[in-house]
């Protein structure tokens, strides 16, 4: 078989270190990129160099921003009252879709999981433990994920904060609005009816 | 439940296999290495999602390959279903993928959606063997009858394993991180717990009357649940055995973390077996211990059939030829109801049984009767 040129292969072999790409995607890729012309391959390389020296990390709550502190941080309209912790960045990017949440975020950096060596202390806790003294909010609301790592991490936390004389929650687990109930897993809907809440009247 | 068709795909060393079996007995007959068990294990792996052998899974697909499957149809006592599991095995990750009836579901979904009793060679080990394998016994029955069950025992491994890892490898541990763990650790366990006594319950009155029916006026046989702590009052309800476990893994916690290990949970339970009031490990015979073990999973078959109302699918994998004449007739004789059933052996056994007989040979099925 002939080798493919010296940087076509460079670059397949680049693409093919980033998540969900393997080999052959790799491939398609930089083939396309090569039938572009070079201000579309400049610009591409420009915007991932930018995401290197631009991007940094939110002195107040840990997020990614161009402008230290990040647009949430600095924007006053936030209800000052409400801590939203979340575990990574793209998180917040996912509740900010909602609309619906009105706070200001903090961003763990991970969960706890001794297994993979991230304890409490490899984590944002001490920070948060520090902007809820400090900022007093009224209710800090723990939307970590809904696995084992996301569950020990917000019960340990309500346990550090609640001393701090701060309502804690965490957000309900339950059935996929617009869904079918008997299509429902068992499991989601055991949570569902242990999380079930009383109608108004 | 009766499973209607079979085909496989790159399985073990199963190019491809369509086996249309027989309602009844089918009897599998081969030499060593030819794919008897390869074949129940698959079977086997559309009840409980998971192989009986191994828990190296990428032994499931075929050498050379990265994708396997397991297809199956089966007739429940109200319609059919149609499952399909796939086993991905590529660059060392091996992932499993599930669906009925042709809609993708999880694990958890899949799981016990036909009913399966399995009896292998290592089930002989029932009385005399590590607690694990009784552990695994209550498991089998339990996570197949309800979802929930298994997630539970999952979670509960899950945080286990993440508390094992914390008192190992932290320098100076956060109590309050293991209070996180005991808390959740304390919910899944009261459930477990008294998931298990109730199954315990259950399953040494149904093996205490198959016992004696066998041995009439001998020595009663008993199963005794050990839980781990030590708890005996289970009425009490789920509430208060959290507190109980809870205030146990309190208790325990200087010497969990003197030793750096979790010494108390559901992990650490055991079920001994009693013939009258002596323990059968110590004090029984080999053939007391062996009838106690068929009376187990004779009583396990039947109370899985009273507990989910359809009669579960029934695997001896290379276990008739361990057992003599008489209790093969015995054991196959107080299983009662089963609709169908698949039995391996090296070679035909003494006993006339079977509505099918089988041949293996190199990965190919033919049937001979």
């Amino acid at each position: 078989m002939p080798s493919i040129a010296g940087p076509v292969q460079s670059l397949i072999n680049e693409f093919a270190k980033l998540p969900t790409i393997g080999p052959k995607t790799a491939a398609r890729l930089v083939f396309y990129l090569l039938a572009q012309p070079r201000g579309e391959a400049a610009s591409l390389a420009e915007a991932i160099l930018a995401l290197k020296d631009k991007v940094r990390s939110c002195s107040q709550c840990f997020s990614i921003t161009e402008d230290d502190p990040c647009e949430i941080c600095r924007d006053p309209r936030r209800d000052p009252r409400l801590l939203c912790v979340v575990a990574e960045p793209k998180d917040i990017f996912a509740l900010e879709r909602t609309g619906v949440y009105r706070g200001r975020y903090h961003v763990l950096g991970g969960l706890i999981s001794p297994m993979e060596g991230i304890g409490p202390d490899q984590l944002r806790v001490r920070e948060l433990i520090a902007r809820v003294g400090q900022e007093s909010p009224s209710e800090v609301v723990i939307a970590t994920n809904p696995n084992a790592e996301g569950e020990a991490t917000a019960l340990y936390l309500s346990r550090l904060l609640q001393p701090l004389g701060v309502t804690v929650s965490r957000l309900a687990y339950g059935l996929p609005i617009g869904g079918e109930l008997d299509y429902a897993d068992e499991v989601t809907l055991a949570k569902a009816i242990e999380g079930r809440r009383i109608l108004e009247k | 439940m009766i499973v209607r068709s079979v085909t496989l795909g790159s399985f073990r060393n199963y190019a491809a296999l369509d086996f249309q079996p027989s309602p009844g007995l089918n009897l599998i007959v081969g030499r060593n290495a030819q794919g008897k068990s390869n074949l129940l294990e698959a079977i086997a792996m559309l009840g409980t999602g998971k192989s009986f052998r191994t828990s190296r899974e990428s032994e499931l697909v075929q050498h050379g390959q990265s994708l396997a499957f397991v297809n199956g149809v089966a007739e429940l006592s109200h319609g059919s279903v149609t499952l399909s599991c796939r086993i991905v095995s590529a660059g060392g990750v091996t992932r499993k993928t599930y669906a009925v009836n042709g809609a993708p579901v999880r694990f958890a979904s899949f799981l016990g959606s036909i009913k399966v009793v399995t009896f292998v060679p290592a089930d002989l080990l029932l009385v005399t063997g590590p607690p694990s394998l009784r552990r695994a016994m209550l498991n089998a029955t339990l996570a197949q009858e309800r979802a929930t069950y298994y997630a539970d025992l999952a979670r509960y491994a899950k945080h286990l394993a993440q508390k094992s890892a914390y008192l190992r490898t932290a320098t100076s541990p956060d109590p309050r991180l293991l209070a996180t763990y005991n808390a959740l650790l304390a919910e899944l366990a009261a459930r477990l717990l008294l998931a298990r006594a109730r199954y315990v319950t259950q399953l040494t009155r149904a093996a205490a009357a198959i016992h004696r029916r066998w041995i009439p006026g001998g020595a009663p046989l008993s199963a005794v649940y050990h839980p781990s702590p030590a708890l005996r009052d289970y009425a009490a309800g789920e509430a208060e055995l959290r507190l109980q476990i809870g205030a146990a893994l309190e208790e325990a916690l200087p010497r969990e973390l003197a030793r750096r290990q979790c010494l108390v949970g559901p992990h650490r339970d055991d079920v001994e077996l009693l013939l009258g009031e002596l323990p059968l490990a110590q004090f029984g015979s080999q053939g007391q211990q062996r009838t106690a073990v068929l009376a187990l999973k004779s009583a396990e078959y039947a109370v899985l059939r009273e507990r989910t109302g359809e009669a579960p699918v029934l695997l001896l994998d290379d276990v008739l030829s361990e057992l003599d004449a008489q209790r093969q007739e015995a054991f196959l004789g107080s299983v009662e109801g089963y609709e169908q059933a698949f039995v391996t052996a090296t070679a035909l056994p003494a006993l006339e049984i079977g509505s099918a007989h089988y041949v293996v040979e190199g990965a190919r099925l033919s049937r001979i009767r």
